[in-house]
Order: structure tokens, then C-alpha cells, then sequence
């Protein structure tokens, strides 16, 4: 992604982001309320068309594509408001998110995977997506993102509202998709806990990248200790 | 049946949904016993046809947020297309009697019928709604609002204009005696009627239900994004909505010709019909429009039977109106009430 700017209408959020991200990272943003970061990923999904810039995935220029196909290509957005669908069965939201693999038994064995990564979802098929607490619909959400075999995963905010423990659940399921070789981008509040799990991390503030660098790197950052971590 | 579900039965009985039905069985019962059967007959061939024509508006309405008040004139497509196709070939059976042509042309017509409604409803997705997605949805009810009015009245002129300001109908479909339930008497074209009617809700609702299709008519009614985000081609999806909701009530249209011979605002009464169940049982909610159609037929039956002709509109506003006090989000409001309230 290169030069990005976006935003909504008349407002300009994001002034020239610049963001690379490898096959296999798993990459963090972060930074303050209102800087872009949900912005960013709502561009790069297709949501939200780019004012201007430039975004590539896989050698091939997404601009202005359809959020339908670029999930076809691989690209999967697991938004901030989750975007579920309240009034169908988990299993059946998992279904929709399937429904572009042609392979029946493709999708049985991702199944089979997110319930491994998120057991409370099995025990949970028949519920309507509707009636599900906030941390099962945050990890319906991500399952469903799964479900068509991406090959990056753009996550919003995983930890918003949720419990430390379920956080912490979260968290380590990304871990555990990353090390299967999914890439994944991660936009988070949470700067400590996000350093900690991701590879690498870009601080955008205001809507521009002011940091950039291996998230061990970046933990230890005078910057970073200042404003974030409170030390 | 064990005691759990006959509970859940008597806890419906007790909801407004409940005792308005109840109250529906009871009042087409003691009313069939007054007057004679055939109130009942014609409640439920026009009652299987307004719940199409409601299923249609209330799938407009709770997919795309579309209140479409040029509904009815897909009715009038479908009975004008009916009519086109059936009286020509009544014609010609008139010189060269033949059983199986005779058979088979109301078949033709209402099933052309169906199909010019259903892509009546694409060309006008395609045409008018697709472009104004494309331009930002700020405003968007009060847009469709005043698209689809207009719709309404450049299609009532353009039937004015075309084919003429006549009643264009056909007396009866198949000349064969009426089939006898008891001793009542039943003409074979209103028997038909009601079995359309029937099978297109069924397949309707199987379709909703069970098909990849349906599900992802219902996904992208839910969440729009959502829909996308799992790579779902929602103006596909709204189009084919369109062609449903649109092929539905053209198929009311062409299958009613015998008793709404079509003229340029033949569509009015279904358009109204249809809104009042939608009301009635609330918005988007698309199954209870079934139930809905039958009792709005049958608060106009029993009207017109008692009152006379003219007053079938007033007695059903009423009730409406009264339900509207009481139950403002319709008899059969759920917590899952539709995508716009979510």
C-alpha cells in the first residue's frame, strides 16, 4: 500500500500511509483514538474507496474493488462492528462465509478448524448469531473471516469490550493462524498486549505513519514507553 | 405433542398474533355459516394473492429499505401481459377448437406473466436503484419514496397511453363445470388461483429457507458489509430481490385477470392491500405477510358482504388504525423485527 490517502466525504482521515506487509507477517497498528487505523483497514477491504495512493495485494492494484471480490482473492475483513448476521445460526454465518469455496469438504475441515481455534462456537452452533455475548460474536466474527481460506486477515480491534481472559483467547488464536502461514494485519488500542503477539508494528497518529520497526524494537521506543505504555 | 411446545403454543395464543388470528378463524367460520361458503372461497383466492403481493413489498422493504409504492403497477404488468397472451389465443381457439392449447393458455399466460414482472422488476433495479446506490445512500428512503411514486405514475400513463384507457379482461380461464366441495360449487379457475398462490409461497419459502440463494438474500437483509465482507455480489443479490418481489406480484396480476380485468390503475387496490398487511403485521417481516393477506382479504370480504360495495377499504383501515394504537410494530413484532430497526 503505498501513499494512501482516504477518507469520508469532505474529511480527509489518512495523508499519505505507507504500509508493506510481507506473505506470513503479522503486522500491528497502532495508535490513539481517531488516528485512521480502522479507516486504513476499511480502504484496503474495498468498504471504503481511496481518494487517491495506490493499494496492491498479491502484485495486483485493488483500488476501487469491490469488497466481494476482493475476499474472493484472498482478503479477508474482520471489522470492528463485526457485521454478523444477527438474525441466522453461527453455523449458518460460518456457512455465509464459506460460500464462495466450491469444495464441500474444504468447508468441513475449516470448520472443524475454527471450532479447534474457538470451542465456545461449537457448543454454540444452533444460536442465533443475535443472542451470542459480546466475546462469542467478536470470535464468530473472526471464525467467519476464516471460513474462506484467506490469505490475509484484516482484523479491527479484537479487544474492544471484551474481557482480559477472552482478549487473551483472541489473541493467541491469531498467534496460532499466523504460525499456519495466514498474514495477518491487526489494528489495536491495546499497545502493550499487541507489541507483545505481533512481528512488526507501524504507529500511525493522525493519520500518518510516524513509527515503524520490529514490535520488539518498538516496545522499547521512548516514544512508544512515553505516550502508550505510560512509563 | 409434550409439554413444552403445547405451552409455547398457548403462550402464542395469548400474543397479539395469537388472538388476532384466533379471532380471523373464528369471524371467517361463523361468517361462512351465516352467509354461505363462498365468502370463505373468496377470501382465500384473493387472501393467497395479497400475501404474494405483500411478501413482494415486504422483501423490497426489509432487504433494500425500499417502500415501494409502485408495487401495484407490477400487478397491472403481470395482468396486462396475461391478458396479451391469453385473449389472442382464446381467439384463435375460437375458430380451431383445441383441448390441449385450451388447457394450456391461462398456464401461458400467468407463467409470462411471472416472468415479465420478474424482469420488469431487474430493468427497474438496473435502471434506477443500481444508479442511485452508486451516489451515496443519504437519503435514501425519502429517494426511494419518491422514485417509486413516480414509477407509479409513468407507468399507470404509459398503459393509458399505449394500450388505452379499457377494461382488458378475460371472463374465464378453462370452460369446464365447476368442482364441487359438498354442495358448494367452486369454479375450477379460483381452485387454480388458490393453488398458485400456495405453491409460490411455498417455494418461496423454501427458497429463503434452504438455497444458497435464499440465504444470501436474508445475509445481505441482515448486514449489508457483513454481506460483502464474505464476498457475497450484493447488487446481484438486490436484483434478483427485485425480480422476486416484482415476478410475485406480477404473477397475482396475471392470475387475478378474471376478476380484475386490467386497466392503467388496475394496481392501486393490490398497492393498497399490500401496505395495509404490511402494517398490520409489521415491517419487513416477510412471513407474517401469509397470514396478513388472508385476513385483510377476509376484513374486506366480510365488509363488502355486510356493508356493502365502497366500504371494504374503510372497516380494514380502521382495525388497522386501532391495531396501530395498540401494537405499533404490527401483530407480530419480535425482537428481530427487521434490518432497519437493527
Amino acid at each position: 500500500m503505498k501513499n494512501l490517502n482516504a477518507g469520508y466525504g469532505f474529511l480527509k482521515v489518512l495523508w499519505d500511509v505507507s504500509i508493506q506487509i510481507d506473505r506470513g507477517e503479522f503486522v500491528a497498528l497502532v495508535g490513539p483514538n481517531g488516528a485512521g487505523k480502522s479507516t486504513t483497514l476499511k480502504t484496503i477491504s474495498g468498504l471504503l474507496p481511496p481518494q487517491s495512493g495506490k493499494i496492491t495485494f498479491d502484485g495486483q492494484v485493488i483500488n476501487n474493488q469491490d469488497c466481494a471480490l476482493n475476499c474472493r482473492n484472498g482478503l479477508s475483513y474482520i471489522s470492528e462492528e463485526l457485521n454478523l448476521f444477527t438474525g441466522m445460526t453461527v453455523l449458518e454465518n460460518l456457512e455465509m462465509g464459506a460460500q464462495l469455496l466450491d469444495d464441500k469438504n474444504k468447508m468441513e475441515e475449516n470448520l472443524q478448524f475454527v471450532f479447534e481455534l474457538f470451542p465456545r462456537l461449537e457448543e454454540r452452533v444452533g444460536q442465533y448469531a443475535g443472542t451470542l455475548s459480546g466475546g462469542e460474536r467478536k470470535m464468530l466474527a473472526i471464525a467467519r473471516g476464516l471460513m474462506s481460506n484467506p490469505i490475509l486477515v484484516l482484523v479491527d480491534e479484537p479487544s474492544l469490550g471484551l474481557a482480559p481472559q477472552v482478549t487473551e483467547e483472541v489473541f493467541n488464536a491469531l498467534k496460532v493462524l499466523n504460525k499456519k502461514g495466514v498474514t495477518i494485519l491487526l489494528v489495536e488500542q491495546n499497545v502493550t498486549k499487541t507489541l507483545k503477539f505481533s512481528s512488526r508494528a507501524y504507529i500511525l497518529e493522525k493519520g500518518e505513519v510516524v513509527l515503524e520497526g520490529p514490535s520488539s524494537e518498538l516496545i522499547t521506543n521512548d516514544h512508544v514507553k512515553q505516550i502508550y505504555l505510560g512509563t | 405433542m409434550n409439554d413444552s411446545s403445547s405451552a409455547k403454543v398457548i403462550e402464542w395464543l395469548k400474543s397479539a398474533g395469537g388472538i388476532t388470528v384466533t379471532c380471523t378463524i373464528l369471524v371467517a367460520i361463523a361468517v361462512s355459516f351465516h352467509k354461505g361458503p363462498y365468502v370463505l372461497v373468496n377470501t382465500l383466492v384473493t387472501g393467497g394473492m395479497w400475501a404474494l403481493m405483500a411478501i413482494g413489498v415486504s422483501l423490497l422493504f426489509g432487504v433494500m429499505n425500499i417502500s415501494n409504492f409502485a408495487h401495484g403497477e407490477y400487478f397491472m404488468i403481470g395482468s396486462l401481459t396475461a391478458y396479451y397472451i391469453m385473449n389472442p389465443l382464446k381467439q384463435y381457439l375460437l375458430e380451431t377448437p383445441n383441448d390441449f392449447l385450451s388447457f394450456i393458455t391461462p398456464i401461458l399466460g400467468i407463467a409470462g406473466a411471472a416472468i415479465v414482472g420478474a424482469i420488469a422488476g431487474i430493468v427497474t433495479d438496473k435502471t434506477i436503484f443500481a444508479q442511485l446506490r452508486k451516489r451515496n445512500r443519504e437519503g435514501w428512503l425519502l429517494n426511494c419514496f419518491l422514485i417509486t411514486i413516480g414509477i407509479q405514475i409513468i407507468l399507470i400513463n404509459v398503459h393509458m397511453l399505449v394500450f388505452g384507457n379499457t377494461f382488458k379482461g378475460v371472463v374465464n380461464y378453462w370452460d369446464v363445470p365447476s368442482v364441487a366441495f359438498g354442495d358448494v360449487y367452486v369454479s375450477v379457475d379460483r381452485v387454480v388461483v388458490f393453488g398458485i398462490a400456495m405453491a409460490a409461497i411455498v417455494l418461496f419459502w423454501y427458497l429463503m429457507m434452504y438455497t444458497s440463494l435464499g440465504k444470501k438474500i436474508r445475509a445481505v437483509a441482515q448486514d449489508e458489509n457483513g454481506a460483502r465482507m464474505v464476498g457475497i455480489q450484493v447488487n446481484g443479490v438486490y436484483s434478483t430481490t427485485f425480480a422476486l418481489a416484482c415476478g410475485f406480484a406480477a404473477l397475482a396480476g396475471g392470475s387475478l385477470l378474471f376478476m380484475f380485468p386490467s386497466y392503467p390503475t388496475v394496481g392501486v387496490a393490490p398497492l393498497y392491500n399490500s401496505w395495509f398487511i404490511i402494517i398490520l403485521v409489521g415491517f419487513g417481516n416477510v412471513a407474517g405477510a401469509v397470514p396478513g393477506g388472508f385476513m385483510i382479504a377476509l376484513f374486506q370480504v366480510v365488509t363488502r358482504t355486510y356493508m356493502g360495495e365502497g366500504w371494504e377499504n374503510v372497516i380494514p383501515m380502521f382495525l388497522i388504525a386501532m391495531i396501530l394504537i395498540f401494537k405499533p410494530y404490527g401483530i407480530f413484532a419480535t425482537k428481530v423485527r427487521s434490518v432497519w430497526e437493527q
